[in-house]
């Protein structure tokens, strides 16, 4: 199907050097439908709730903020957040902006460190995007899950708390 | 995972028969001719019709801001349109409260000029230039913090107040094709209009930043626009209690300038917060504002200093050495001055009030 222009204008939003340096898609050729499409699959296949990813990382972002700039501790995890003045359009195109603010998330005991931006936390839990393969910012979800909820057999129960 | 299919499916629908309904019409009336914009009652421009307001207006050297490169999603470029303007569109509606569209406001950039416009536009927008300028020197202040020191070409002069700041606009490089502004408060004093210094750190895949960190050298031509802002020094006998981390260095710098042109009798203490000594700037800077000012206190303090720094300073996160020092004095007429990452600001106000200093003594840029 032929894109209409709208939708044309909104891809050209994934493009590098639009919204974001690198842009939102690496080396992914795919059509962003169809990169949604294949991480949905792999989540509803691990039976875990996009939802419950991005309280998560939202969750990590609201506890590391608290550090300003200095790693902070919780539940085995070590977090740092750097959050820049500005803010940021998502490529989406629906109204609204997020900060500039960069989360490195490292799973003490095993070293693993993913790393994301308030950006990804929307673009996840409102689009079902996480990013084109090869971008910079891409979590895979399958590793995201097993980053969250296969600690010593933790079930991946929803966070009350969190919200975007 | 249908859901989302369904509605990014049903969205693209209605937004693709819009956007062809649009293209269709505007094959029959794609030439506006001439259009007539009024501004504020009293400047009238002409302009060919069929650009945005917005790209119309910067047009004649008049800059509305805009964070999201004119997509329409930020807001920031909403001004008021007295007659023409047309019913509000859907690209607009959701960023317009229902009192700002019975005011008639507008974003311009979404609103097409295709008929004579009168809008209503903030005065002070009307002192943002565009400017050229080349860039003198580039020095690294830490790892990731340079000093830019831009010799302005045309115009060849600036006037701003301490505190504010200029939108820069990257050069086209590598993948990045196009252009992006950003904002950057001035750091140097006001009374050499022929010069600009910027703080600028770099930000992680940051479009801006990584062009100025690896790519501008000293000689290549660039563009701004500016000045922008209200932060600034403001009125008062109490004493001026400073706190900034990173390029937030920047406009307090201008305004420790600015209270030295004015010999300042006033009390100023300006805590600086880092990680360890690396992370440092400006020291010299600093004493010779000790030196200069009639009762001016630096204090940096680092949170994790590196056993090899050596540090006998204040430790622990900026929070803590401002709060131990607000519980000694008396904070009645105080005035709190902050700059750095939105989350030490937020930090540092919850401080402040704390002891006493309300709101409105307490001054910084916002965060967008
Ligand atoms: C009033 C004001 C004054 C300022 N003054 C200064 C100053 O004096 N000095 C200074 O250094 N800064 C200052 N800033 C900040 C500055 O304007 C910029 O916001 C900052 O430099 C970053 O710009 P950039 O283009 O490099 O980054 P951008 O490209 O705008 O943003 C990069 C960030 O976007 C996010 N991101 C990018 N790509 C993706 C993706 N694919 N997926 C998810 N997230 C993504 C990440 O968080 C990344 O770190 C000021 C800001 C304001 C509002
Ligand atoms: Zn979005």
């Amino acid at each position: 199907m032929k894109p209409t222009p709208e939708e044309e204008r909104l891809m050209n939003n994934f493009l590098p050097g639009k919204i974001s340096k690198d842009g939102f898609l690496g080396s992914d050729s795919r059509h962003i439908h169809d990169i949604i499409e294949e991480d949905m699959r792999i989540l509803e296949a691990l039976d875990v709730d996009r939802t419950y990813l991005a309280d998560r990382l939202h969750f990590f972002i609201r506890r590391g903020r608290e550090g300003l700039e200095m790693p902070v501790e919780e539940e085995g995890y070590r977090i740092e957040v750097h959050w820049q003045r500005g803010m940021l359009p998502c490529p989406f195109g629906e109204p609204g902006l997020h900060p500039k603010l960069m989360a490195f998330v490292t799973h003490s005991a095993s070293g693993k460190t993913i790393r994301y931006s308030q950006l990804s936390v929307h673009l996840i839990r409102r689009h079902g995007f996480f990013g084109g393969k090869g971008s910079f910012f891409r979590l895979q979800p399958r590793e995201l899950v097993h980053f969250f909820c296969d600690r010593a057999g933790l079930a991946c129960a929803k966070d009350p708390e969190t919200a975007d | 995972m249908t859901q989302i299919l369904i509605t990014m499916g049903v969205l693209g629908g209605i937004n693709g028969l819009l956007a062809l309904l649009l293209v269709i019409a505007e094959k029959f009336i794609a030439n506006y001719g001439s259009c007539r914009i009024t501004v504020n009652g009293e400047k009238i421009f002409e302009i060919q019709g069929g650009s945005s307001l917005l790209n119309s207006l910067k047009t004649q050297k008049i800059f509305l801001p805009s964070a999201c490169g004119g997509r329409g999603t930020c807001a920031y470029c909403k001004c008021r349109v007295l007659d023409n303007g047309g019913t509000v569109l859907p690209t607009e509606a959701p960023l317009l409260t229902q009192d700002e569209i019975k005011n008639h406001v507008r974003l311009a950039c979404q609103l097409k000029v295709k008929k004579d416009l009168a809008v209503e536009i903030p005065e002070e927008l009307f002192n943002i230039q565009e400017f050229t300028a080349v860039v003198e020197k580039l020095e690294d202040l830490t790892s990731d913090i340079k000093l830019v020191r831009l010799q302005l070409k045309h115009p060849e002069t600036i006037q701003f107040k301490p505190g504010q700041y200029v939108q820069l606009q990257n050069n086209p490089y590598e993948g990045v094709k196009e252009t992006a502004s950003r904002a950057y408060s001035i750091a140097s004093p006001d009374s050499d209009s022929r010069v600009l210094e910027l703080i600028i750190r770099l930000v992680p895949e940051g479009i801006v930043t990584t062009w100025v960190h690896q790519y501008l050298k000293a000689g290549d031509e660039v563009r701004f626009t500016g000045p922008m802002g209200d932060f600034a020094l403001h009125e008062g006998e109490g004493e001026i209690v400073m706190v900034a981390g990173g390029s937030g260095m920047a406009p307090m710098v201008s305004l420790l300038n600015q209270l030295e042109k004015q010999k300042s009798k006033r009390k100023i203490t300006y805590f600086f917060g880092a990680v360890k000594r690396s992370e440092l700037f400006y020291e010299e800077v600093m004493k010779r504002f000790g030196e200069r000012l009639v009762d001016f206190t630096f204090v940096p303090a680092l949170s994790q200093p590196d056993p090899d720094d050596h540090w006998s300073g204040k430790t622990g996160l900026i929070t803590r050495p401002l709060d131990e020092y607000l519980q000694t004095i008396d904070t009645s007429k105080v005035q709190g001055y902050l700059c750095g990452s939105p989350g030490m600001i937020r930090a540092c106000i919850g401080v402040f009030s704390q002891r006493g200093v309300e709101n409105d003594r307490i001054y910084y840029d916002p965060f967008s």
